[in-house]
């Protein structure tokens, strides 16, 4: 050795040798694995914290949606929709709405009172409105439907009139529409008859402008959901087989947007806007922001979202719960928290079941862009004269559209009027609660497949530092049995949503719940017949692979979801991600008998609990095709029994 | 999966095979086939169910399919489909179902080939994982010509496997006139497996002279081909009247002249290009997947079906239009390599990247064509996840069949790839 050092070394080589040993060292491949186990064990051994880190920040993000500092102001993001716009906020507001437009709309308003007071049938109502768009000179027709739903028929008479454009072919249209029944209470029996009467008086009115790029197509609606439904699938040629819808005699163009006007008190205060659709689908952001600022500077009328009045604004209301201190209760940062989360809840509560906020909601079906505009009943300062005013400029704006909105928004949160959350800003919590479970599935997946070796499984009592390392061997997994268990379990699922959507079911709700109920809970335990692990050194046990699929299953329809309708997958996130992951074959048979008790009921308990809320997710399906009933029951319902089951199978030994 | 293999008893491939094709029939038979055949998964431009009878009722009438520019199968389709096979109706369910039930039992063919035995316990597994895989059902349902393909490409390897040379050159050189992208990257590992046979020696690797291939029949076969191929483009341009077919079909895979979006790689690149480059891109592309042909062949000299099952991959995941039956049938062949099942790189990542991507097409497309809140880019980025879980699903295959040759790991040793 040292015989070597003192030969002399040329520098150069030396320098050589170094940058030689620093590209390419000896060991490398040595050093290269080294480095991978250690990564890998340094991260199997901190993956459960991992996993909290990830469900914590994950529901603490959910937690904060609301908050003021995670949303921003709203903007107008594609040109499309600008020029009207411009007009405006250069202060060149010119609508030709006036006070005699107004006492239009409040004699069509008398005649409508009349026709309530005298009971008229829905055909009389419709033939009643047909003759006044024709009156108007505007072609119009009539539409009967009836449904027949499994809980019900459902039958009326839609009217409507189109108003050709002067300037186009009428390849293009915009509707403006109002239901009979007004969106209060989810439809529960006002009348809209200040809404419809803003519709006829503006057919008259509009009629006599010629700067109409599209054809404007007015309905006005019967009953609340059901006739619109019905003349949309009619409009675009959509047949369901419950549906008995005529024909319409008069069509236009392509539908791009629409505005559903809902006006159900006396005079009103603030304009709101609902804006869920069907099966969570929202429509453009920029029709609604574009709609908040023309009826804040050229109307005058301030917007809320929903029917919810900012506390802020109006010292009277308060979201907060009276057992608050009035320290914090005062504090004006819990207060605009409070009021966007109740926003937030109420976006989430339609958004989650799919369910739409008002009639607008079933455009979206068919790629129209709508909003409802709701006139909050109060005792003023607003009438006729503002909605006239405002609808008028928010149709000038809509026909200077020259494609379809596409570019901007449809993905958002509104925390406020004019606040929203960005996809990037809510999306990532459900997502990394998704991750939280995909890592436990994998960490059980592996588990499933190794064994620790006996003989070497314990070291001696008493000796803590005992480092020799464990011998551990490969086993099977068995995959093909767990995912005939699983489908199994899915293939429950779909009889239980065949079961619920039959009028048996629907009829004797009361009696079929609990026996539904009972059934589902011991069907799935016919998955304990398969016989138990013999050798579990050459085969892992049903139960920790069931978990570890149910886990990654469960994660991939969360982050699918995701994208979709955001907040049923951050509902998912909720319900399914501490559940399934605590789910364990461990402890004694009755504990585990009980926690398979507890999944059941937490996959369930809706049969038991929620019996109103599962007729109308029902009739959702039957009547509007919203997809969130056979979801719960196809995949909801089993990801839960099968969290279920691994606790009742038998465990690893 | 690391360990698919059942303790349940085997089925009887006699009864399992016929009820695997009567259920298929069946769904045939629903009213699933209208639902389906437009979508962009399922079919491409080249092998697009409408295309087709649109082409047929051109040709019936007199007028020439290939002046359109919208019909691009080969005019062995035309004459087919105008003579003996049925387009529409029940016909067409059948023929359809029929042409998987083939490609199935071929595959199961395939099986016995290699395992070197008349029937196994395993034969009805591999029929299902053909018959009942989702990537070949849909689009057997939706019409797509690609099961044609599919189930040329299993003949021609069932032929080579059981010695038929002719048999197998006649199957590839009809796939060439289908889609000629396909036989140009099987047509060497089939030649090498012709004159070879096509017992597992992944397990055992040696050079391929080693296997005493029989070079005398090479050139003949050879001669065969380019026969058959010239026999079968004259049929065509007879049939068609003219040489337009050969623009319209083979020109299509490299030209490029349709981007109808599907779950390849290719349509959303070339939309995004400026026309100066194209040229040389659409060189790039198609180059690139010719290069996979030498080294696999090479590497997996020993085993020349397991090359041409990786070439299959390659182009289930490169080529220009393909459906989403072309990774199927990659996928559907794991079923008979039953050997490398425990070398698997990471089996479970690449089946959970199959799950995401599964549900991510669909719903992208479903957003940007129907509910209008996406746009081109979503579905884009739901075939590059579709294309990283073909590769996943690529790299498994490859590693395990290398991996193999070293045998089980002992304790205190890794093994690495330099």
């Amino acid at each position: 050795m040292e015989r070597e050092v003192a030969r002399p070394v040329p520098p150069w080589a030396r320098i050589l040798n170094k940058v030689r040993q620093r590209l390419r060292p000896k060991n490398a491949t040595e050093t290269r694995i080294r480095r991978r186990q250690a990564m890998i064990g340094l991260l199997t051994r901190r993956l459960p914290w991992l996993r909290l880190a990830l469900f914590c920040v994950g529901y603490i993000w959910m937690i904060i949606i609301p908050s003021p500092q995670l949303g921003r102001g709203t903007y107008i993001d594609e040109n499309a929709l600008q020029p009207g716009q411009w007009a405006l906020n250069c202060g060149q507001v010119n609508t030709y709405w006036s006070w005699g437009d107004v006492h239009t709309a409040d004699k069509y308003l008398a005649q409508l009172e009349v026709l309530r007071d005298t009971n008229a049938t829905s055909d009389q109502r419709a033939q009643f409105v047909m003759k006044e768009f024709h009156r108007l000179g505007i072609s119009a027709s009539t539409q009967s439907y009836m449904f027949s739903a499994r809980s019900g028929r459902r039958e009326g008479t839609n009217a409507y009139g189109i108003l050709s454009s002067p300037r186009t072919s009428g390849t293009e249209a915009m509707v403006i529409s109002a239901s009979w029944l007004s969106r209060t209470g989810e439809g529960d029996g006002t009348l809209n008859l200040r809404g419809v009467s803003t519709v006829l008086a503006l057919a008259g009115f509009l009629k006599g402008y010629s700067l109409w790029a599209k054809d404007i197509v007015f309905v006005i609606s019967d009953g609340y959901m059901d006739g619109m439904h019905a003349w949309l699938a009619a409009y675009h040629g959509s047949s369901q087989s419950n549906l008995e819808a005529d024909r319409l005699e008069l069509s236009s163009g392509v539908i791009w947007t629409a505005l559903n006007i809902d006006y159900p008190g006396h005079s009103f205060s603030h304009l709101g806007i609902f804006f869920e659709g069907l099966n969570g689908r929202l429509p453009n952001q920029d029709l609604l922001n574009s709609f908040q600022r023309i009826s804040r500077y050229t109307g005058g009328v301030p917007v809320i979202l929903y029917d919810h009045l900012d506390p802020r604004e109006n010292p009277g209301h308060s979201d907060l719960p009276s057992w608050l201190p009035p320290s914090i209760r005062g504090q004006r940062e819990v207060q605009t928290y409070a009021y966007q989360a109740k926003n937030v809840a109420r976006h989430f509560m339609y958004q989650a079941r799919g369910q739409s906020s008002g009639v607008h909601g079933l455009f979206h079906r068919y790629r129209i862009d709508t909003f409802t505009l709701f006139a909050l009943p109060a005792t003023g300062p607003h009438g006729f004269h503002a909605i006239g005013r405002i609808v008028e400029s928010t149709l000038r704006t809509t026909n200077n559209l020259l494609e379809r909105l596409h570019a901007s928004f449809f993905f958002y949160i509104m925390t406020g009027p004019d606040r929203f959350l960005k996809i990037g800003s809510y999306l990532p919590s459900a997502i990394l609660v998704s991750v939280a479970m995909m890592f436990g599935g994998l960490r059980v997946w592996v588990d499933a497949g190794w064994k620790v070796q006996s003989g070497s499984e314990k070291p001696l009592a008493g000796s803590s530092t005992n480092t020799t390392p464990l011998k551990w061997s490969k086993r099977q997994r068995p995959v093909l049995d767990v995912l005939c268990i699983m489908a199994f379990t899915h293939i429950l699922g779909a009889l239980l949503f065949s079961l619920i959507s039959t009028s048996w079911y629907i009829e004797h709700q009361t009696m079929a719940s609990p026996l539904l109920f009972m059934l589902l809970a011991i069907l799935p335990s016919i998955a304990l017949v398969f016989p138990p692990n013999a050798d579990p050194h050459a085969s892992g046990s049903r139960s920790s692979v069931l978990k570890a699929l149910n886990l990654c299953i469960a994660s991939t329809v969360i982050s699918i979801i995701s994208v979709l309708n955001f907040s049923l997958a951050a509902l998912l996130a909720m319900l399914l991600g501490v559940p399934l992951s605590i789910s364990s074959a461990k402890g004694p048979i009755h504990i585990r008998g009980l926690k398979y008790a507890g999944y059941t009921l937490l996959g369930l308990g809706w049969l038991l609990f929620a019996k109103e809320q599962a007729r109308q997710a029902i009739w959702n399906w039957q009547i509007l095709s919203v997809w969130f009933a056979p979801f719960a029951c196809i995949v909801y319902v089993p990801l839960v029994l099968q969290a279920g089951l691994v606790c009742l199978l038998p465990p690893d030994s | 999966m690391s360990s698919s293999k059942s303790h349940s008893p085997p089925v009887d491939f006699g009864l399992a095979f016929p009820a695997l094709v009567a259920g298929r029939l069946l769904l045939a038979l629903t009213s699933l086939p209208d639902a389906l055949k437009h979508d962009h998964q399922l079919s491409s431009a080249l092998t697009s169910y409408s295309n087709l009878q649109e082409g047929i009722y051109l040709f019936k009438h007199g007028v020439d399919p290939y002046s359109g520019g919208s019909f691009r199968h080969s005019p062995l389709y035309l004459a087919l489909f105008t003579t003996i096979l049925p387009v529409t109706g029940v016909g067409a369910a059948i023929v359809w179902t029929l042409c998987d039930a083939v490609g199935a039992w071929a595959l199961v063919n395939i099986w016995r080939a290699r395992q070197r035995v008349s029937s196994t316990e395993r034969d009805s597994l591999v029929a299902a994982a053909y018959l009942l895989n989702p990537y070949i059902l849909l689009p057997s349902l939706a019409r797509s010509t690609s099961s044609f393909e599919n189930t040329l490409m299993l003949l021609s390897l069932m032929f080579a496997s059981q010695g038929k040379a002719s048999a197998s050159i006649l199957a590839i050189c009809f796939l060439l006139h289908l889609h000629p992208p396909s036989m140009l990257l099987i047509f060497f590992p089939l030649l090498m497996l012709i004159i070879t046979n096509p017992t597992s020696r992944l397990a055992s690797p040696r050079p391929f002279k080693e296997l005493n291939p029989n070079r005398d029949k090479l050139y003949p076969l050879m001669a065969e081909c380019v026969l058959y191929a010239c026999t079968f483009s004259l049929a065509s341009t007879v049939v068609s009247g003219g040489t337009a077919w050969i623009m319209q079909t083979w020109g299509a895979s490299v030209t490029l002249p349709d981007l109808t979006p599907n779950t390849g790689l290719w349509w959303y690149f070339f939309t995004e290009m400026f026309d100066h480059f194209r040229p040389f891109f659409l060189m790039v592309f198609t180059v690139h997947l010719l290069i996979y042909i030498l080294p696999i062949c090479i590497k997996f000299q020993h085993d020349p079906l397991y090359a041409a099952f990786l070439l299959i991959g390659v182009l289930g995941t490169f080529k220009a239009y393909p459906t989403l039956s072309d990774p199927g049938l990659f996928l559907s062949m794991i079923a008979i390599f039953p050997e490398m099942y425990p070398y698997f790189r990471h089996p479970i990542v690449t089946a959970l990247l199959h799950l995401h991507a599964s549900l991510l097409m669909p719903l992208f497309n479903h957003l940007w064509l129907h509910q209008g809140t996406g746009n081109a880019n979503f579905f884009y980025a739901s075939t590059l996840v579709f294309a990283c879980s073909n590769g996943a699903a690529l790299v498994d295959c490859i590693w395990a069949g290398l991996r193999i040759a070293i045998g089980e790991e002992k304790e205190g040793y890794a093994v690495v790839q330099e």
